[in-house]
């Protein structure tokens, strides 16, 4: 393999990383409560 | 954190904007356009050619032409060679175009001669009777402003001189548009570098044929031919082709090859066999039309 | 917490405006649709194909779609930050403005004043026009949700921020140009790269224009008509970050077999086929919220405008990344496919979100209950149907017009002449041109049924009502 196509795995892989981290991130069993709350807080009478 | 916090949310979403942006549309900018790029023989529009140019962008041409033959094989056959980045290097803006509600126009240079090009322009219809296209006669109304020309010319960095200047004087709006689609595609001299040269001998498949045969071929001349060489094959922009003396070969490859010089475009995408049915058609045209009479 | 006053007035204006530019981008849409199978219908100079198309298109998506995203961010903004809008005054300015603005771009295009970039037509005076419109609105949003009463923010704001910031950054880049004259400019980028940055622009300004904000407004309005909320804030978050990531990556999907380099064509097409995982997310999403709630397909004519409009993004994203594929592209590129792609976009889904968006604010914004329900449900089918004809039958000449172009000889040669191909469209033409004119029936009723609902309404219950907010 050259160095381009290592650069190249890396970079997606960092980025697939990334991804990884915020889906982690959003479905945290802490964040459960705080992640959904903006979605009954708009249906509130406005 | 970004959740309750618009400003870090704007700027995270910038980021993520960037990233495809810089590495799908700045970067390209170390490629293209480069020397590597440059085409020998790709020079920049002359002062009625540009002109010409500004009217196909204000006309909106390029809502049903398009301008880029990409390399495939239906499509090279039909328009011709296909498109090198390094033809394009002076178009401000690009006018490569979505959608062929008429054909690419890429290549459309030196297909045909002036005269067929005018006689197109003023009214589409009275060559080709079903096109959509609409008429631009009006446009010979509209004499050329040289002075802003000149000043486009500068904006441009384009090159000029004196007399192309002065010459804009005597021309119309028609003539600049001409003068753009003669330009286009014509700087790489791919006519005569892709020309088929027929090897072997030419034999006639269909020799002796007689009248009743020919008929339904008299539809493949009025689809191709007739709009310059008139629908009795009486002449206009090409010559008359009754009584011409050609031997069937020579006919042939005349008809296949076209003359590139002389404003005779090639039908060797019709193929050979079709080639060959307008090879006979013409030919023997008189004695067909001495046998009805 | 006590009840701020929304300005609804603001609401009211860009609702009122964007529904007369809808309307001329329809009624101009029907007009090419036709020159297109008679060219007599050519009024040179200004009335001709050439011309009248960049008015249908951009007012199309700047006078109609842009005019209801100006008149729904400020109304979702209010009410999800919970504040009245952060400077009424600029917001006024701005619906003077952004009529001017069109008014200024109808004009100049008639008069042939273009840069044929598609979509940015426009020439430079009208360019900055649009750049201090958009800046205006950008501030006035921006703020009104830095100073908002309401901590944690929903999912729409976000898509109302990324559209905001995208299409800014979008339009400034691609505006880039020199002037020669009043109304003429040269491209600042030449050849090949002009494509790759017009496309980039393009392509984009689809994501930031033509799906970002229909999705907020999605997301804030079928929950408002269903009455429960959206199945999912989480999955809704992940779409959203993967969406902004991918959609820039894929320009050159309009360009694939151009001279662009190869490798840009490559990301431009694995990209696009990514994409399909956060457009059903949002997809998804929809379809999960209704989950008990089927029912108010039938009862309510609302959601029947929303999940139609949320099923044809659906296929529309399906579409655009087959289309994204080389081969596919090589085939149904420059055919009448494309505009069939286009417009199950344009009238099936962004329209019928406008449509549905229009119908629950009328009510609110004029203190009037809908004139009539029954021909709220005629319009609604009869825009499905003008669109389905429209698009069905522009994919069928596009597959045809494609294989006829493609088709060859046993000797190598082509079959058919560019005019032999031509002429076998015109029956679709034909087929599309019906389509549009029972889309503009469709939508003249709908025009009928907001007139005879400010005129002759009957006074809202007052729960409904908020029209005592307004000035
Ligand atoms: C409504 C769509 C439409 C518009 C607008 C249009 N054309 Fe055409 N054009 C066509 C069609 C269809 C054809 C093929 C039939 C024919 O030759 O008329 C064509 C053919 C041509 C050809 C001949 C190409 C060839 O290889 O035979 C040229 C040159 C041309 N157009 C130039 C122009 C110019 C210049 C303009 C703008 C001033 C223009 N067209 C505007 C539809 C259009
Ligand atoms: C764009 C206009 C144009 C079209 C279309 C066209 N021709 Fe021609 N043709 C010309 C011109 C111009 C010449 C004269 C060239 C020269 O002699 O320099 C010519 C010359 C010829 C000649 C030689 C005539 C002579 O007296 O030397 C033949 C034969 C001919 N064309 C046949 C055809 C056939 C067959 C077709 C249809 C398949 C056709 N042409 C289509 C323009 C056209
Ligand atoms: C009755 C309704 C409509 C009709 C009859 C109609 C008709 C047309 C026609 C004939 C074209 C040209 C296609 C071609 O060149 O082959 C076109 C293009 C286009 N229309 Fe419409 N249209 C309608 C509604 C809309 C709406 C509501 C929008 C936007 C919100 C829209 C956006 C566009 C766009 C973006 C294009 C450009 C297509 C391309 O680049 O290939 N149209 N329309
Ligand atoms: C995953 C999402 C999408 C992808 C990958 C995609 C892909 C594509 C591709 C490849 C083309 C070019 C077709 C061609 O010329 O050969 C195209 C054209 C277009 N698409 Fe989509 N599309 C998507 C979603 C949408 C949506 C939601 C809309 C909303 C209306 C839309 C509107 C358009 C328009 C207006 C064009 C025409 C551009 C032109 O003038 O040529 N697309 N799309």
């Amino acid at each position: 393999m050259d160095l381009a196509s290592v650069f190249y795995l890396g970079v997606t892989f960092g980025l697939f990383a990334i991804l990884v981290g915020i889906v982690l991130r959003t479905y945290s069993k802490k964040r459960k409560e705080t992640g959904e709350a903006p979605k009954y807080k708009m249906l509130d009478d406005d | 954190m970004w959740e309750k916090k618009p400003v870090l949310l704007m700027v995270l979403a910038t980021c993520t904007i960037l990233a495809g942006t810089i590495i799908t549309m700045i970067l390209p900018f170390t490629w293209v356009n480069t020397k590597a790029d440059r085409i020998e023989g790709v020079v920049p529009y002359t002062p009625i050619e540009q002109e010409g140019r500004d009217i196909y962008i204000r006309e909106g041409c390029n809502n049903c032409h398009s301008q880029t033959v990409r390399p495939l094989v239906a499509e090279v056959l039909r328009y011709g060679e296909y498109s090198k980045s390094g033809e394009f290097v002076y178009d401000r803006p690009f006018l490569w175009g979505s959608k062929r509600t008429g054909p690419d126009l890429a290549r459309v240079g030196g297909k045909y001669p002036d005269s067929w090009h005018y006689k197109h322009m003023d009214s589409p219809r009275s060559m080709v009777p079903r096109t959509n296209m609409p008429d631009y006669k009006w446009l010979r109304d509209n004499p050329l402003d040289a002075e802003a020309i000149q000043h486009k010319m500068d904006v441009l960095d384009f090159p000029y001189n004196n007399p192309q200047i002065a010459a804009l004087q005597t021309k119309n709006e028609m003539d600049a548009i001409v003068a753009y689609m003669q330009k286009l595609g014509n700087d790489i001299n791919w006519r005569k570098a892709t020309q088929v040269e027929i090897i072997g001998e030419l034999v006639n498949p269909y020799a002796g044929v007689d009248h009743i045969t020919m008929e339904p071929w008299e539809s493949v001349y009025r689809n191709n031919c007739a709009a310059c060489h008139g629908e009795h094959l009486e002449g206009e922009i090409g010559p008359e082709l009754v009584g011409d003396n050609y031997e069937e070969e020579e006919l042939f490859k005349i008809i296949y090859n076209g003359i590139p010089d002389g404003g005779m475009p090639s039908f060797s995408a019709l193929g050979s066999d079709k080639v060959w049915q307008l090879t006979n058609f013409i030919k023997y045209y008189n004695q067909g039309e001495g046998e009805s009479h | 917490m006590e009840k701020p006053s929304y300005n609804t007035d603001i609401v009211r204006g860009f609702v009122n405006w964007s529904i007369i530019w809808g309307l001329v981008a329809v009624l101009v849409g029907v007009i090419v649709s036709l020159q297109m199978v008679n060219p007599d219908l050519n009024f040179p100079p200004y009335l001709t194909f050439g011309r009248l198309r960049p008015i249908h298109t951009n007012a199309g998506i700047y006078g109609w779609g842009v005019g209801f995203i100006f008149a729904t961010f400020f109304y979702m903004a209010q009410r999800l930050c919970k504040t009245p809008i952060w400077s009424p005054k600029l917001a006024k300015f701005q619906l003077w403005f952004f009529n001017a603005t069109i008014i200024a771009s109808a004009v100049t295009l008639l008069m042939g004043f273009t840069t044929s970039k598609e979509y940015h037509e426009m020439e430079w005076p009208i360019d900055l026009m649009i750049i201090v419109l958009w800046v205006m609105f950008a501030i006035n949003i921006i703020m009104t949700i830095i100073k908002r009463r309401e901590e944690q923010m929903y999912i729409s704001l976000w898509y109302m921020m990324a559209a905001i910031i995208g299409i800014a950054v979008l339009f400034v880049v691609n505006s880039a140009a020199v002037p020669a004259a009043l109304f003429k400019s040269y491209s600042a980028y030449a050849g090949t790269n002009d494509a790759n940055v017009h496309w980039w622009f393009g392509h984009n300004a689809v994501a930031m224009a033509l799906t970002a904000p229909p999705l907020a407004m999605f997301y804030y309005f079928l929950p408002k008509s269903t009455g429960v909320p959206i199945y999912s804030h989480r999955l809704s978050i992940i779409s959203f970050w993967s969406l902004i990531f991918m959609y820039l990556w894929t320009g050159a999907h309009h360009l694939l077999w151009t001279p662009v380099p190869d490798w840009v064509q490559t990301l431009a097409m694995a990209f696009s086929v990514m994409l399909i995982a956060p457009s059903w997310g949002s997809v998804i999403n929809g379809y999960l919220s209704m989950n008990g709630q089927w029912h108010q397909m039938r009862d309510n004519y609302l959601v029947k405008f929303l999940i139609l409009g949320l099923t044809f993004y659906g296929l529309q994203t399906l579409q655009g990344p087959m289309q994204s594929i080389r081969t596919f592209s090589a085939f149904i590129h420059y055919t009448d496919w494309v505009p069939g792609h286009i417009h199950m976009g344009t009238m099936g889904w962004v329209s019928m979100i406008g449509f549905a968006c229009i119908y629950y604010l009328v009510p609110r914004i004029y203190g009037n209950e809908i004139f009539s329900i029954p021909l709220a449900n005629l319009h609604f089918w009869l825009i499905l149907i003008g669109q389905l004809i429209w698009s069905i039958s522009m994919w069928v000449a596009g597959v045809l017009q494609a294989g006829m172009w493609n088709a060859m000889n046993p000797d190598g040669s082509l079959t058919y002449t560019f005019m032999e191909t031509m002429v076998e469209m015109y029956p679709y033409w034909w087929a599309r041109a019906i389509g549009g004119l029972i889309y503009l029936i469709g939508v003249l009723i709908f025009i009928y049924n907001l007139y005879m609902t400010v005129q002759k309404g009957k006074k809202s219950s007052s729960t409904l009502t908020e029209a005592e907010g307004r000035a």
